[in-house]
C-alpha cells in the first residue's frame, strides 16, 4: 500500500488534485486539466493496462467531466467496465456510465445486455447496482428489454431490491407511462408490502400517479389513512424514528398524498381530520422535522375539504411559524398563510406586523415569499400600497428573470385593481421605466389600447382625462435617458394619437419632443418607426384643422434622414409622411381620420374593388389568374414539398438515393456472433481509438460465457432502419442516433397560484403595534376599504374590446357588482391603542452559544443517541461551522509566511480533531496526507488553502 | 421529485455533481456557477432555501446548508418538502461522517465514488429512498467489503505495475 497514497487513491490523482487546487486562474486549471486528458488518452490507448489501473483512470475522467471538461474519449472503457465480474469494477463502471451518458447515448445499447445479465445475479448487490443503472440509463425503448426483470424482482427476498425496483418502475413509468401502464396495479399490491421500507418507496410512484388522475384512486384513501396512523401510533420499527419523530418522512409523503385525495371531496376528506388533528397535536414543535411534518399538516388541511377545528390549530401552527426566530420557519409560515388565506381570508390581518416584518427581512428568499403572499391578496383597498413595494423591490434587484416576474404581477394588479386612472398611468411608467424591456410586449399594446379605448365608461371626460394626464406623464418622462425601446413606442405611440388632442400643447412643441426622441434613439429602428408615424398624426390632423403646418427644422432633417434610410419600413414611413403633408384638408381628413384608432378596419380579403379592373385587362386579351398550386412547369415547390415525385418526373430530386443494398455476405451472422458488442456502435471513431483493448477484452469476455450475446427482444426499432441492414457501419445513422438524444422532461406541473383577488376583508380590529411607520403600511396593507373606490375591472373590458360598444352591458354589471362589494366592506375603524405587544419578535438568538460545543454535539456520533434523546433540540440551529473557520480562513489567506494553526490541517465537518475520540484516525490521516506532500508547511500554501478554506 | 444534488466548496468547486435528469456537461457547469453566484450572495443567518425557477423552471426550489468549507446543495421541485430535504441533508452528511468517521473535504474530493454509493442508497432516480443514517452506513460497509474481497484476489497480480513510480 505503500505507493498508494492517502484516501485510497495513487499518487497521481493526488497530484493532480493538488495542482487544481494550485491554479490561480481558470486558464491554469484548464491547462492542468487538458494535459491530464492528454495522460489519460495516452494511457487508456496502451495495450496493458491492468483492470485496477483502469479503474483508477476511469475515476480520474470523472473527475475531469466534473470539472467542466469532454472526457468523452474513454467512456467506452466505463462501459466495458460494467462487463467486469469483479464487484468493485462493476459498480465503478456503472457509477461512470451513469454520469457520463444520457438515456438516449449510443453506448447504452452496450450496456442493456449487462443489465439484464446483472439483474438476474444471485449476489444482491449487484443486482442493486444494476437497478440503480437501470433507474438512469433505460430510455423509453430499452423498456422492455429490463422490464420484465424489474417486475420479477418487485418479489425478490431482500427489501433493498425490492425497494429499488419499485424506484426502477416509477422512473419508467416517468420516462413512457405507456410502457408501464399494464404494471400500476403491482403498485398498489407493494403498498402491502411487509417491510415499510419498500411501503415508503411505493409512495412516490403513487403521488405521481394520484397527481395526474385522483379519481381512479379514491379507494385507496382509507389504507392511507390507515398507514398514517400506524405510523404516527408508533407501530414502525423502531429504526424509522428520527429525532423521535416515527417515520417522519413517511408521513410527510402519505400527508402530500392525502391532501391532493381530499382536494374538493368532502366525503374522501372526513376520514382524515381525525388523524390529522392527532398528528397535528402530537407533533413536536421543537424539532426541525417536527416542522416539517407540521407544515405539510397545514397544507394538507388547506386542500382538502374545511374543518374549522383543523382550520384553527393550522392558525395557530403558523402563527408560532411566524413568531419563530428561524427564517425557514418564517419561511414557511408565510408559504403556509397563503394557502390559509384562500379559505378564512380573515387569518391574515393577525399576522399583518409578521408579513411586514418578513417584507423587510434582509433574506431575499422569505422577501419574495412574502410578495407571493401579497400577491394572492391584493384588493382594491391595498393595491396602491402592494405595487408600490412591489416597484420598489423590482427596482432594487438586478436578476432578470424575477424582475420580469414583479413586472408582470404589477402590470397584471394595476390592471385588475387601478383605484384612478392617474394612478394606473403612474404605475405603468414606473414599471416601464425599469423594467420596459424585461415585460411583454404585449403588456404594451395593452396599455396602448387601454389609453385609446379608455376604462369603458360612457364618459368621455374621463378618457379624455385619462389620456390627457398620459401626455403630460409622458411629456415629463420622454427627455430621460437610457428609456426602454418598448416604453419609447408607448410614449411616441400616445403623444402621436393625443398629443394635440386637448389644445394644452401646441404641435410644434409635440413634435419637437418626438423629433428629439427620435434622435436621441438613432439605432432604434422601431423607435425610429413609431416616431415618424407619431409626426404624421400630428401634421395630419393639424391639416385636418385647417391650420398651417410650419414643419419644425429638425423635423425636415429627420425625414431627410429617413428618406435615405436602409431600413425601407423606415423610408416608406418618411414618404408618406412627405406625400400627407402636400395634400389638402379634405384628404388628409380621409386618410388620417382623428382619434379613429379603435375603428375596425374592414378587410376585402377576396379583393372585390379589384373586380372590374380585372375584368377590363381580360377583355384586353390578359391572363387569367391561375392558382399557385395549379400551375404546372418547372417552378413546381410546392410539389417537392409535399414529395411527390410521381407527379414530376422531369423534376429535379433533392432526396439522396436509397443506400445500394449489399448481398449480405452468408458469413456475416457468424460475425456477428464473434463481435457482438462491436457492431451496433456506428461511430467509427470508437473502433479506431478502442480497437486493441476492445478487442483483447472480448475475445475473454467472450470464451468466458455465450450469455454476452445482445438480446434486445423489444428494442427492434433501433435495428430496424435499413442502415443497419448491411454489417459496414454507416456514419449516417450515427446521425439519425444523434437525432434522437432530446431529453424528455416530465415537469409536474402543479402551478398553485390561485388568485384571490376579490375577496372582501374586513378589518374589525387592528393589530396594536409599536411602529408607526409599520402600523400605517399595515393598515394599508390589511385595513379596511375606508376609500371607497370603484373597481374597474380593466381585464375584462378589455377581452370583450374588439368593438367598443359590446362590452358596455357586461362592464356595467362589473360596476354594479363592485359597488355592492364596496358596500359590504365597513368602513375601518380607527386603529385601537397601543397594547403593550413588546418589541417586534425580530430579537436576534442569543449569541452566547458556544459554537464548539454545538458542533461537539451535533455530529459526533458517540453522542448522537443521547443528542436524540434529548429531543434534538440542536438541529435547527445546525452547525455553522463557517463562522467558526472565518478567522481562521483570513489568516490562511494573509499568511505565506506564518503557518496556519496545525489543527487547521484538516477541517473537520463535523467536529474539532482535537476533542472527539478519534484523535488517532486523525493523526493518521493528517500523516497520510503530509505523505503526500499536502501539508500547510510545505510549498503549496495554495493548495492547502484552497482545500482547506 | 429531487432534481439534482451538488457537494461543492466555498471556492466554486465542484466536489460532488450528480443530477438526476440529464445535463449536458456545458449546462452543468453553468447551472453550478450560477447556484455558487446565489450562494455567494446570501448574508449568513438567513434561510436555507433558495427559489430558482430561474434556473430550473417553474417551482424548483434548492436547500443548502454549509458544514465547514462546504456547501450541500439539494434541488427539488414542489413534491417535496423544504425542512424534510434540510433533514434528508443532515442525515446524509451523518452518514458520511460515520463512513469516513469525521469527514472533511479532501474525504470527499478522493473518494466521490464513495459518497456516489452513499448518495446512491438515499436517493434513486430522484426520490428519497432512505432516511436512516445507519442503515445507509449498514449497506455502504456490506459493499465495502464485498468489494475488498473480490479486490483481494485481483490486487496481487498488479502490484508490480505499481512499483514503477
Amino acid at each position: 500500500m505503500s505507493s498508494q497514497g492517502g484516501f485510497g487513491q495513487s499518487k497521481e490523482f493526488l497530484d493532480l488534485i493538488k495542482s487544481i487546487g494550485e491554479a490561480r486562474s481558470k486558464a491554469e486549471e484548464d491547462r492542468i486539466v487538458l494535459r491530464e486528458i492528454d495522460t489519460l488518452k495516452a494511457r487508456l490507448s496502451s495495450p496493458n493496462i491492468t483492470k485496477f489501473k483502469l479503474k483508477e483512470y476511469l475515476m480520474r475522467l470523472i473527475y475531469v467531466e466534473m470539472l467542466g471538461h469532454d472526457a468523452s474519449f474513454g467512456y467506452i472503457h466505463a462501459v466495458k467496465m460494467t462487463h467486469d465480474e469483479s464487484l468493485l469494477l462493476k459498480r465503478t463502471g456503472y457509477l461512470a456510465v451513469t454520469l457520463f451518458l444520457n438515456e438516449d447515448h449510443d453506448l447504452i445499447i452496450l450496456i442493456v445486455n449487462t443489465i439484464q445479465k446483472d439483474l438476474r445475479s444471485d449476489n444482491y448487490l449487484v443486482v442493486c447496482a444494476a437497478l440503480n443503472a437501470v433507474c438512469r440509463l433505460i430510455n423509453e425503448e430499452t423498456i422492455p428489454a429490463v422490464l420484465p426483470q424489474v417486475v420479477e424482482l418487485l418479489g425478490h427476498q431482500k427489501e433493498a431490491v425490492r425497494k429499488k425496483a419499485v424506484m426502477a418502475l416509477h422512473r419508467f413509468y416517468q420516462r413512457a407511462p405507456g410502457s408501464v401502464s399494464h404494471l400500476i396495479s403491482n403498485f398498489r399490491k407493494r403498498l402491502c408490502d411487509n417491510d415499510p421500507g419498500v411501503m415508503a418507496a411505493t409512495l412516490c410512484p403513487l403521488f405521481d400517479l394520484i397527481t395526474i388522475d385522483v379519481n381512479s384512486f379514491k379507494d385507496l384513501v382509507v389504507s392511507f389513512v390507515n398507514i398514517l396512523k400506524q405510523v404516527a401510533e408508533r407501530r414502525l420499527p423502531k429504526s424509522y424514528d428520527y429525532h423521535q419523530m416515527p417515520a417522519p418522512f413517511i408521513q410527510i409523503k402519505l400527508l402530500k398524498i392525502l391532501s391532493l385525495l381530499g382536494n374538493g371531496d368532502k366525503k374522501s376528506s372526513e376520514q382524515m381530520y381525525t388523524i390529522l388533528g392527532d398528528i397535528m397535536r402530537k407533533c413536536d414543535s421543537a424539532s426541525n422535522i417536527g416542522n416539517a411534518v407540521l407544515y405539510e399538516c397545514i397544507c394538507c388541511v388547506c386542500s382538502i375539504h374545511p374543518n374549522p377545528k383543523l382550520l384553527e390549530s393550522a392558525a395557530d401552527t403558523i402563527s408560532k411559524f411566524l413568531k419563530g426566530d428561524s427564517h425557514n420557519l418564517k419561511y414557511l409560515g408565510i408559504d403556509a398563510l397563503g394557502l390559509l388565506i384562500r379559505i378564512s381570508p380573515e387569518i391574515a390581518e393577525q399576522h399583518q406586523l409578521a408579513v411586514i416584518d418578513c417584507l423587510e427581512d434582509p433574506d431575499d428568499t422569505l422577501k419574495r415569499k412574502t410578495f407571493d403572499l401579497l400577491y394572492k391578496m391584493t384588493k382594491s383597498s391595498n393595491v396602491e400600497v402592494i405595487v408600490d413595494r412591489m416597484i420598489d423591490y423590482m427596482i432594487s434587484i438586478n436578476d432578470h428573470h424575477y424582475k420580469t416576474e414583479i413586472a408582470s404581477r404589477c402590470v397584471e394588479l394595476a390592471e385588475q385593481f387601478a383605484p384612478s386612472n392617474q394612478w394606473f398611468i403612474q404605475t405603468m411608467n414606473k414599471v416601464f421605466e425599469h423594467a420596459g424591456d424585461l415585460v411583454n410586449t404585449k403588456v404594451a399594446h395593452n396599455l396602448m389600447r387601454l389609453i385609446a379605448e379608455g376604462f369603458g365608461e360612457d364618459d368621455n371626460t374621463a378618457d379624455s382625462q385619462l389620456r390627457s394626464s398620459a401626455v403630460e406623464s409622458y411629456l415629463r418622462i420622454i427627455g430621460e435617458p437610457k428609456l426602454p425601446s418598448t416604453f419609447l413606442q408607448v410614449i411616441c405611440w400616445v403623444l402621436g394619437e393625443y398629443g394635440t388632442a386637448d389644445g394644452k400643447y401646441s404641435a410644434s412643441y409635440i413634435t419637437g419632443k418626438l423629433c428629439d426622441a427620435a434622435e436621441a434613439h438613432s439605432t432604434d429602428d422601431t423607435v425610429k418607426a413609431y416616431a415618424v408615424t407619431a409626426l404624421m398624426k400630428i401634421y395630419s390632423f393639424e391639416i385636418a384643422a385647417g391650420r398651417k403646418v410650419d414643419m419644425l427644422p429638425e423635423c425636415q432633417s429627420l425625414v431627410e434622414e429617413l428618406l435615405a434610410s436602409h431600413s425601407t419600413d423606415l423610408q416608406q414611413r418618411a414618404y408618406e409622411l412627405q406625400a400627407i403633408i402636400c395634400l389638402d384638408a379634405h384628404a388628409v381628413e380621409n386618410i388620417m381620420p382623428m382619434d379613429a384608432n379603435c375603428e375596425d378596419i374592414e378587410i376585402d380579403k377576396n379583393l372585390s374593388f379589384l373586380d372590374a379592373y380585372v375584368q377590363e385587362s381580360l377583355e384586353k386579351g390578359a391572363q387569367p389568374y391561375i392558382p399557385e398550386d395549379e400551375r404546372s412547369g418547372l417552378s413546381n415547390i410546392s410539389n417537392f414539398r409535399s414529395q411527390d415525385h410521381e407527379s414530376s418526373i422531369h423534376a429535379l430530386r433533392f432526396e439522396a438515393y436509397e443506400l445500394p443494398k449489399f448481398p449480405v455476405p452468408p458469413k456475416a451472422p457468424s460475425i456477428l456472433s464473434s463481435s457482438v458488442e462491436l457492431v451496433p456502435v456506428p461511430e467509427p471513431s470508437y473502433v479506431a481509438d478502442v480497437h486493441q483493448p476492445a478487442t483483447s477484452a472480448l475475445t475473454v469476455s467472450n470464451s468466458g460465457s455465450s450469455e454476452l450475446k445482445l438480446r434486445l427482444d423489444g428494442v427492434q426499432k433501433k435495428w430496424g432502419r435499413p442502415a443497419f441492414s448491411s454489417t459496414t457501419p454507416s456514419t449516417s445513422s450515427g446521425d439519425t442516433f444523434e437525432s434522437n438524444n432530446g431529453t424528455t422532461r416530465h415537469e409536474s406541473i402543479s402551478s398553485t397560484k390561485s388568485k384571490v383577488h376579490d375577496v372582501s376583508y374586513d378589518s374589525r380590529k387592528l393589530q396594536p403595534e409599536i411602529s408607526t411607520e409599520k402600523q400605517k403600511l399595515a393598515a394599508s396593507l390589511f385595513g379596511g376599504a375606508s376609500k371607497s373606490d370603484r373597481k374597474q375591472s380593466y381585464t375584462g373590458q378589455k377581452v370583450s374590446k374588439t368593438n367598443s360598444h359590446g362590452a358596455d352591458k357586461s362592464n356595467l354589471a362589473k360596476a354594479a357588482s363592485s359597488s355592492d362589494n364596496a358596500a359590504v366592506i365597513p368602513t375601518s375603524q380607527p386603529p385601537p391603542d397601543l397594547l403593550d405587544l413588546g418589541e417586534p419578535t425580530v430579537t436576534s438568538s442569543a449569541p452566547s452559544v458556544d459554537p464548539f460545543k454545538q458542533l461537539e454535539g451535533l455530529l459526533d456520533p458517540t453522542q448522537d443517541t443521547t443528542k436524540l434523546s434529548s429531543g434534538g433540540v440542536g438541529v435547527p440551529n445546525a452547525p455553522d461551522i463557517m463562522s467558526l473557520y472565518a478567522d481562521m480562513s483570513l489568516s490562511g489567506q494573509s499568511t505565506t509566511v506564518a503557518n496556519p494553526p496545525p489543527n487547521a490541517i484538516k477541517t473537520h465537518l463535523a467536529k474539532q480533531p482535537s476533542k472527539g475520540p478519534n484523535v488517532q484516525e486523525f493523526l493518521e490521516k493528517d500523516a497520510l496526507v503530509r505523505q503526500v506532500g499536502v501539508t500547510p508547511s510545505g510549498q503549496n500554501p495554495n493548495l492547502f488553502k484552497d482545500l482547506l478554506g | 421529485m429531487i432534481r439534482g444534488v451538488i457537494v461543492m466548496n466555498d471556492r466554486g468547486k465542484p466536489r460532488l455533481v450528480k443530477f438526476y435528469e440529464f445535463q449536458p456537461a456545458e449546462k452543468q457547469q453553468e447551472l453550478i456557477r450560477s447556484i455558487y453566484r446565489v450562494l455567494c450572495s446570501r448574508a449568513e443567518n438567513v434561510s436555507n432555501f433558495v427559489k430558482v425557477d430561474s434556473l430550473f423552471g417553474q417551482d424548483v426550489r434548492l436547500v443548502y446548508k454549509t458544514f465547514a468549507t462546504l456547501y450541500f446543495v439539494f434541488i427539488f421541485d414542489s413534491s417535496e418538502n423544504e425542512l424534510a430535504m434540510l433533514d434528508l441533508m443532515q442525515v446524509f452528511v451523518e452518514a458520511l461522517d460515520k463512513v469516513f468517521s469525521n469527514v472533511c473535504e479532501l474525504d470527499v474530493v478522493f473518494n466521490f465514488n464513495k459518497v456516489h454509493t452513499i448518495l446512491d442508497e438515499f436517493i434513486l432516480g430522484g426520490q428519497v429512498l432512505e432516511t436512516n443514517s445507519s442503515e445507509v452506513v449498514k449497506t455502504v460497509e456490506e459493499i465495502s467489503k464485498m468489494e475488498r474481497a473480490a479486490n483481494s484476489i485481483k490486487v496481487v497480480p498488479s502490484i508490480p505495475g505499481w512499483q514503477g513510480r
